[in-house]
């Protein structure tokens, strides 16, 4: 039986990255079929070229037995191809039904007038078949994120898409919203249609897939069946080797005196309600406390009052001690709170600006990088220079522009940055998202070692894995609150799930 | 057709871009010349002619670049941080009409003593007025677009009323022609700013003091701390409040800084050139809005603005001089519009490199290979 | 009645208005697509000295004149709007200096200028201009005798073009397209839309549309031509846009509301009422600051607010 898609032979370069490298794929009807791989394997690069977002430089993509060729991403949704990506593509002041039936040509979308209570029919009725549940007159920036993503995929199955692609679709879900999408994705399935699932989640690939395809650096390494494989020789296949799937060594230094404090502390979201409410816990010097929760229950934020970015409606917070003002970044910065944002791009980094002036971002205000209003730039580029080189930061200069540099790279000049400032309390959120092996495993090592030099490090992650690897104390939050306190040695998956959907 | 940004834009592809535009420029409006009947080398002989060489057009030329200075500085001083300041065009009026009313006011007092405070009250006129949209955009996140461009034809229907229709303290009210041709006073002798001559060529102290203001742009925005935090805030305004900057105190220093110097503009206008406060002469000119054509084209660098400004000066001198005689009447906009477009344009190339990629056909397999 | 004050601003208000109707509504659709021009006085004029030009010129009666004139101005507004349109759309220069540069290129001092006396246009009248079309029995009813039915086919074309707008932006798919185009580039192109293409399109039609708004002032005001001979007007049509949260009906009265206070001076001056006349025609630009401080509030902008990446030119991501 012939596969619904096949990719064969697929080659993608960009200037600096051979992205797919004679890529061979394929997926047949009524499948689940996952695409494995770390960050940097190729996995996006290959769907957008299966979406029509990007040209290959070598290979064909047949569909349905038929070779395919996309100019745009409208020749990928006309031949029945759909994605639904990380980062939504959804107009947010617009209406579910809108946003929906968005650029169609089909159908009830054939005529030049917009019908909007028929759309309306249509969009119910797909959620009712698919379990998708939510309302068709809602407006995007009402919805949750989880109520988002099933717009997205109401869009591709409006479209009537034969093929759908999910771009790492769990990476906002609670473990039981999880579980909901997985039953959408067979029923897809059932339906005849193929699914092809983005994941580096192991145990997801497992749970719901019936295939998986393995990327490593560009390459396609194996297609199995999920039934025969296991958790371990899937990660083996991906990074190339053996890895451990560890847990938290015993804490190589002395846990001392708590250097941050958080009492009953509260904080408005950007959507004018609350996103942070009476969270309560510790950091000691010297230990690492992870806070968990699936995205946006309240952590992003939880970090940007600490840091002193988001203003504190309630509570209190004490460095080594004293009280922390609200409101205010300078306090923090002067209190030696180290941070390290989620927005790496945007907000840890001016990205136009040179690599060496985003080293002193910080440091500006005082000598030696100052003296009086004047800068002093041989100390800017003498200190840049020290800095790339202590933490490995490839780059052809410091006075290359930032958004040249890659994730890793990146991450490690913030790194770099706020560890210069000797801090009491380092602050980092989603610290390794978008990194592949290499670049994780080196933050992951920076933070060890920030805490065995006595910094309380304060780590905010979506990965369980990476938490149970590096935490001492697991904080779980859910909807602003913490919904419960762990110590890591003990601490569970399951149990922590639990806690991340609201559980007790 | 592929874009992508350069790592490193080279510092000759900065000149090269600006001078092949003016370049092109010329030769679209001699396009436009021969099209519509006019020889063009004439016309630009007689441009050049009236705008450097004439007999007193240098110093005419720099009477036309003064104000443009300023503003050019104004608007480059807020650009530099992506703030938006079309303003400058109001914010000159403001400083005008401050100054003047400083000038009328401190009539008997020592000559420098006047001149300062002119300046003084100009700066502080402009300054003022930028601080609306400063504030708005600060504090309430207005775009200052729209406030900066709006409050200009608020200020220019005051500077109108105050001479035409209002007897107010600014208007000549002597003379039996008072009432008929609304004037401004003139102000005092004491108000009347100096200059220095060198070779023929005259230099008014506002031009000179416009020179001064560059230097200290320059400084400021590439030596100090101040400068530092105008780059990281107008690359990202999330990254310089991470970085414990006062972005929004920031905003509005920037903001009054670039109206202080417009308004200085303004107050060279009464002191320098017209003596008094002249509405129509100051709205005909539209100052402001060459300002930012000047920044623009000189990609916000003062020194480049002092340069700048003096050839779009002499541009302005040359179509005052020429207007009727047999000279086509708009020539100058319509030059200045085109030598802005292919800067513009050009843009692109000096950020961008350009690739023109023949982008590969897919290839296909000779045969099918069975599924794995 | 109908000499009286407030009668008399009303209509005029309505004929001031027109101009500032047709170009806000031009912009309006511009700035849907998400490009911000600020030439739109320079178009206005262009529009304005060429459809005077097309009057003078143009062989026949009335009303095939007038066809003709408002048919080349459009088209010269156009061609003056494809400039800015290539420059930020393909080449994707900076919105506001390129808007800019088009009012100085286009305006008082610019090509209409140059237009105007190479063509010998200034000095004579319009050959023929827009008149009332209604029978004057209508035009003598009381108050709105000279408001409603007193008004040249322009006016009346303008309110049958609100309500074309306002039903394409809300009730059609392309309508709907231009929108996303206009708050999200990034949403739209990968639904297959044609980000450059809707924002060509629109800021063509913006362009034509202030081209209309110019004839109205060179072929139905003022019918002869001056230098600059809009006063201003495409300044105050940008504003309305804010004015009006960018939408169409609001456009319509936001249009007569400014309208009525560019002609209030006059009118009182006819009344002998000259206390602070001078100082009102600044209303408009004040009521738009406040507008736009109003909608600045993140809550506000959501629903009222600008479209969302207006001014912001659209690159489709490529690593």
């Amino acid at each position: 039986m012939q596969p619904a898609v096949a990719l064969r032979g697929i080659t993608k370069r960009f200037p600096a990255v051979l992205a797919n490298d004679q890529v061979d794929f394929e997926a047949a009807l009524g499948e689940v079929h996952a695409l494995l791989g770390e960050n940097g394997a190729g996995k996006t690069t290959l769907s957008n070229i299966l979406t029509g977002l990007y040209r290959p430089d070598e290979g064909e993509i047949v569909l349905f037995g038929r070779p395919a060729e996309f100019h745009s991403p409208r020749d990928a949704i006309d031949a029945g191809v759909a994605m639904v990506h990380q980062h939504f593509r959804l107009v947010v002041p617009f209406t579910v039904a809108e946003n929906v039936v968005l650029g169609d040509h089909r159908d009830v979308g054939r005529t030049f007038l917009l019908h909007p209570r028929a759309i309306e029919r249509r969009v119910e009725e797909l959620s009712r078949r698919y379990g998708l549940a939510v309302d068709p007159r809602a407006r995007i920036w009402q919805l949750s994120v989880g109520e988002q993503q099933r717009v997205e995929i109401l869009k591709a199955l409006y479209q009537d898409a034969r093929i759908l692609i999910l771009d790492e679709p769990t990476a906002v879900l609670t473990p039981q919203e999880a579980g909901e999408l997985f039953e959408t994705m067979r029923a897809m399935a059932a339906d005849g249609r193929t699914v092809i699932f983005i994941s580096h989640k192991l145990h997801e690939v497992k749970a719901v897939a019936d295939r998986v395809t393995v990327l490593r650096r560009g390459r396609s390494v194996v297609t199995v069946s999920t039934a025969e494989a296991t958790p371990r020789s899937l990660a083996a296949l991906m990074v190339g080797r053996e890895i451990e799937l560890g847990r938290r060594q015993e804490s190589a230094g002395e846990v001392g005196e708590s250097v941050l404090d958080l009492e009953g502390v509260g904080a408005q979201g950007d959507r004018g309600s609350a996103a942070v409410k009476g969270v309560s816990f510790s950091v000691r010097s010297g230990e690492i406390v992870a806070v968990a929760g699936v995205a946006g229950n309240g952590q992003r934020e939880l970090a940007e009052t600490i840091a002193g970015i988001r203003p504190r409606t309630s509570g209190t917070i004490r460095v080594s001690g004293r009280l922390l003002s609200g409101a205010d970044p300078r306090a923090a910065i002067r209190a030696r709170v180290g941070y390290v944002p989620e927005d790496r791009l945007g907000t840890g980094v001016a990205p136009g600006l040179s690599v060496a002036n985003n080293i002193v971002l910080k440091a500006y205000r005082r000598p030696p990088v100052s003296r009086g209003p004047l800068l002093r730039f041989r100390e800017i580029r003498d200190r840049a220079r020290r800095l790339m080189h202590q933490y490995d930061v490839r780059a052809p200069g410091s006075h290359v522009p930032a958004w040249h540099l890659s994730g890793g790279n990146l991450q490690k000049v913030v790194l770099a940055r706020e560890f210069s400032g000797t801090p009491a309390v380092l602050v980092a959120a989603s610290p390794t998202r978008g990194l592949d092996v290499a670049g994780i495993e080196t933050v992951h090592a920076y933070l060890r070692e920030a805490a065995a030099s006595g910094v309380g490090v304060l780590l905010i992650s979506e990965d369980l894995d990476e938490i149970l690897a590096l935490a001492d104390r697991i904080v779980v939050m859910f909807e602003g609150s913490v919904s419960g306190e762990r110590d890591a040695a003990t601490a569970t998956a399951d149990d922590l799930g639990l806690l991340m959907a609201g559980g007790e | 057709m592929r874009i992508e940004r350069r790592l490193r834009q080279p510092w000759w592809l900065s000149v090269a871009v600006p001078v092949v535009s003016i370049a092109v420029a010329f030769l679209l409006t001699a396009l436009v010349l021969l099209a519509t009947g006019h020889p063009p080398l004439h016309s630009f002989r007689r441009l050049f002619d009236a705008a450097f060489v004439a007999n007193g057009a240098l110093s005419e030329t720099v009477v036309s670049a003064t104000p443009l200075v300023f503003t050019g500085l104004a608007a480059a001083v807020a650009f530099r941080m992506n703030l938006f300041n079309i303003g400058g065009e109001g914010q000159l009026y403001a400083g005008a009409i401050t100054g003047a009313t400083v000038g009328l006011l401190m009539a008997g007092a020592p000559s420098p003593l006047v001149v300062v405070g002119m300046i003084a009250a100009g700066a502080a006129g402009g300054a003022f007025l930028a601080a609306i949209p400063g504030i708005l955009r600060a504090f309430f996140s207005t775009n200052e677009i729209i406030t900066s461009l709006m409050l200009n034809y608020v200020v220019g229907v005051v500077l109108t009323y105050l001479i035409f229709d209002s007897h107010s303290y600014l208007r000549d009210t002597s003379g039996f022609e008072a009432n008929v041709f609304p004037q401004g006073k003139t102000l005092p002798d004491e108000a009347a700013w100096s200059s220095w001559t060198i070779n023929g060529l005259v230099l008014p102290l506002g031009f000179l003091l416009a020179v001064g203001v560059a230097v200290f742009v320059w400084a400021l925005y590439t030596r100090t701390r101040f400068g530092f935090e105008v780059q990281v805030i107008g690359d990202s305004a999330r990254a310089g409040r991470y970085a414990g900057m006062r972005t929004r105190r920031k905003i509005l220093a920037v903001m009054c800084l670039s109206g202080g110097i417009a308004g200085v503009g303004g107050a060279s206008q009464d002191g320098d050139f017209r003596h008094q406060l002249d509405p129509q002469g100051l709205q005909q000119a539209n100052y402001g809005y060459g300002g930012i054509v000047i920044a623009a084209l000189a990609r916000y660098n003062p020194f480049a603005v002092l340069l700048v400004a003096f050839l779009l000066g002499g541009l302005q001198n040359a179509g005052f001089t020429l207007q009727g005689a047999d000279f086509p009447a708009g020539l100058v906009g319509v030059m200045q519009g085109l030598i802005l477009f292919c800067a513009l344009g050009g843009e692109l190339f000096v950020r961008y490199r350009v690739r023109f990629d023949r982008s590969p056909r897919t290839v296909k397999t000779a045969a099918p290979e069975p599924a794995p | 009645m109908n000499n009286s004050l407030l009668v008399v601003v009303l209509a005029s208000g309505v004929l001031y208005g027109t101009p500032l109707l047709y170009a806000a509504l031009g912009e309006l659709l511009a700035e849907r697509s998400g490009v911000l021009n600020l030439g739109v006085e320079g178009m206005m004029l262009v529009g304005a000295v060429m459809g005077f030009w097309t009057v003078q010129r143009v062989h026949g009666g009335s009303t095939v004149a007038l066809l003709a004139a408002i048919g080349i101005a459009a088209l010269a507004g156009a061609v003056i709007s494809l400039i800015h349109a290539f420059l930020v759309i393909t080449l994707r220069a900076n919105q506001i200096v390129s808007g800019l540069a088009l009012t100085i290129f286009a305006g008082a001092a610019g090509l209409s200028s140059y237009l105007g006396n190479d063509l010998d246009l200034a000095g004579s009248p319009a050959r023929h201009q827009f008149q009332e079309i209604l029978p004057k029995s209508l035009q003598d009813l009381p108050v709105v005798g000279p408001i409603v039915f007193g008004q040249s086919i322009l006016v009346y074309a303008s309110w049958l073009l609100v309500v074309l707008v306002a039903l394409y932006l809300t009730r059609t798919r392309t309508g709907l397209n231009v929108r996303a185009v206009g708050e999200s580039p990034a949403a739209a192109d990968a639904m297959g839309i044609n980000v450059a293409a809707y924002r060509y399109a629109h800021t063509l039609v913006g362009g034509a549309l202030a081209g209309i708004g110019g004839a109205a002032f060179s072929l139905s005001i003022t019918p002869q031509w001056v230098d600059g001979l809009t006063g201003g007007a495409g300044w105050i049509a940008i504003a309305l846009v804010i004015f009006a949260f960018w939408r169409p009906t609001l456009c319509l009265f936001g249009a007569y509301f400014f309208g009525a206070f560019t002609a209030l001076p006059f009118a009182l001056q006819s009344h002998d009422i000259t206390r602070f006349a001078g100082l009102y025609p600044m209303f408009p630009y004040v009521a738009a600051v406040v507008a736009l401080v109003l909608v600045s509030s993140r809550a506000a902008r959501l629903r009222f607010g600008a479209p969302g990446a207006l001014g912001l030119p659209y690159v489709r991501e490529e690593r």
